[in-house]
C-alpha cells in the first residue's frame, strides 16, 4: 500500500459539506436540503476504500448530531453501516453506469436515514414525516454534479 | 454535557461564516435605503411607541394597584422579570426540529430553562445554553408541551407542540369544557418554568366528536414563530429567601 497523498482533501470537503448544512432555508423547506456531507462520505468510500471508511462514518455522524442539536449517536450508526455495506461492494458499484449509480446511492441514504429514524423513534426524538423522503431524493439528484466535483479534485490533487 | 454545550458554540460560529455573505449584503442593502423609507419608519415606530405608552401608563397605575392589594392581601410581591434581548441567528438544519440559534449564551446570563419571547408572546425556551449562544427550542416542536390557561374561563390545560409551524394542540380536554374559537391562552405558571401570564396562543379550532369523551382543540401561537429575529430571554427571577434557608 502506497503512503498517503494530500489526504487534507477529504477531511477539507467532509468538513465543507457539514457547513454547507447550515445554509439557511425557510422553515417549512429544510427537509429538500440535500445530505451533502452523507454523500461525500459516501463518495470517498467508493473511491478511496482504504482511506475511508467505518470510522469516518462515525465521526461525520457526531459531526452531524453535533450541528444539528441531535442527542450523539443518532446518525453515526446508519452511515457506518451504510459504508460497511459500501465497503464490501465497493468494486461492483465503480462499474455502475450513473443513472445505477444514483439509485444505489438513494438505497443507501434511505438506510442510514432508516436507522436514524428508527432510532429516534426509541429514544422520543421527533422522526422525519414521509416528506423526508423527498429530501433523500432531492440528495439522490445531487450525486451527479457532486460526485463530478469530487472527482475533479480528488485527481486535481492526486489523493490517494 | 460539555461536549454538547461546546458544541453549541461551534456550530454558532460556523453558522456565523456560512451566514457572513448573507449578512454583509444585508448591510450593504440597509446602508441604501432610501430616505422616504427611513421617514415612513419613523413615523410608523413614533406612532407604535405613543401608542405602547399609553398602555404603559395604564400598567404602570395597575402594577402600583396589584402592588397595594398583594401587601393588603399579605402575600409575596411579584419580582418583575429582567429580560435578555438575543437575536435568532439560525435554525436547526434538521426539519424534524423546531430549534433555533441564539446570539446569546452563558456569558450574557442565558440558562437553560429560560422562557423566550417573541413581539407578540411566548415562543419558546432555551434548551442548551453554551457560552456565546444558545439553542431554543419552540413551542411548535412536536417534542414540547407547556402548561396554559384559557385567559377568559381560568381553564387550565396543556398545549404540546405539533410539529407544524402555525399550530399547537391540547389533547384530553372534557368534550363539555367551556372553550371556544378565539379564547386566548396564557402561560398559567404551573411548573414553575414559564413564569404566569405571557400569551402563548389563540384557539382556532375546537373539534367535538360526539363518540370522543375529549375534544381536540387547535391554537396559533400569537407570535409569527418563522419570522422576525429579535427575540427576549426571561432571566429567572432570583428566588425569594424562604423561612428555612440559612
Amino acid at each position: 500500500m502506497n503512503r498517503a497523498h494530500a489526504i487534507w482533501v477529504i477531511y477539507a470537503s467532509l468538513g465543507c459539506a457539514l457547513l454547507l448544512m447550515l445554509l439557511p432555508l425557510p422553515m417549512d423547506w429544510r427537509f429538500i436540503r440535500p445530505d451533502i456531507a452523507t454523500l461525500a462520505l459516501y463518495y470517498w468510500v467508493l473511491a478511496l476504500p482504504h482511506r475511508v471508511g467505518v470510522a469516518t462514518a462515525f465521526t461525520v455522524g457526531v459531526m452531524q448530531d453535533l450541528i444539528e442539536g441531535a442527542p450523539l449517536g443518532l446518525s453515526s450508526p446508519g452511515l457506518m453501516l451504510a459504508t460497511l455495506l459500501l465497503l464490501f461492494n465497493y468494486q461492483r458499484i465503480r462499474q455502475f453506469d450513473l443513472l445505477q449509480q444514483s439509485l444505489m446511492m438513494l438505497v443507501l441514504l434511505i438506510l442510514s436515514a432508516g436507522v436514524e429514524q428508527w432510532l429516534r423513534n426509541g429514544i422520543d426524538v421527533p422522526a422525519a414525516s414521509w416528506g423526508g423522503l423527498l429530501g433523500l431524493f432531492c440528495s439522490m439528484l445531487c450525486w451527479i454534479p457532486l460526485r463530478s466535483a469530487l472527482r475533479h479534485s480528488r485527481r486535481y490533487y492526486e489523493v490517494y | 454535557m460539555a461536549l454538547q454545550r461546546g458544541a453549541v458554540d461551534a456550530a454558532g460560529f460556523a453558522s456565523d461564516i456560512v451566514l457572513a455573505p448573507l449578512d454583509a449584503w444585508d448591510r450593504v442593502a440597509a446602508s441604501f435605503r432610501s430616505r422616504s423609507a427611513l421617514q415612513d419608519d419613523v413615523l410608523r415606530l413614533q406612532q407604535e411607541n405613543r401608542v405602547l405608552k399609553g398602555q404603559a401608563q395604564r400598567l404602570a397605575s395597575l402594577l402600583a394597584e396589584n402592588a397595594r392589594y398583594k401587601t393588603l392581601l399579605n402575600s409575596a410581591r411579584e419580582i418583575e422579570d429582567e429580560l435578555i434581548a438575543a437575536q435568532i441567528t439560525s435554525l436547526s438544519p434538521d426539519p424534524a426540529r423546531h430549534v433555533v440559534m441564539l446570539d446569546k449564551g452563558a456569558a450574557d446570563g442565558i440558562e437553560a430553562g429560560q422562557p423566550v419571547l417573541g413581539a407578540e408572546g411566548l415562543i419558546g425556551q432555551i434548551s442548551l445554553a453554551g457560552e456565546y449562544n444558545s439553542r431554543a427550542v419552540l413551542i411548535t416542536d412536536s417534542a414540547h408541551a407547556l402548561p396554559v390557561q384559557i385567559n377568559r374561563s381560568g381553564l387550565r390545560a396543556i398545549a404540546e407542540g405539533s410539529g407544524a409551524i402555525d399550530r399547537l394542540v391540547i389533547r384530553h380536554l372534557a368534550a363539555t369544557t367551556d372553550i371556544r374559537v378565539g379564547d386566548l391562552l396564557v402561560t398559567s405558571g404551573l411548573g414553575g418554568r414559564f413564569p404566569h401570564g405571557y400569551p402563548v396562543a389563540r384557539v382556532t379550532d375546537v373539534d367535538i366528536s360526539p363518540g370522543d369523551a375529549f375534544a381536540v382543540v387547535s391554537a396559533a401561537p400569537s407570535s409569527a414563530l418563522d419570522r422576525g429575529r429579535h427575540v427576549l430571554v426571561v432571566e429567572r427571577a432570583p428566588e425569594l429567601p424562604t423561612a428555612g434557608s440559612p
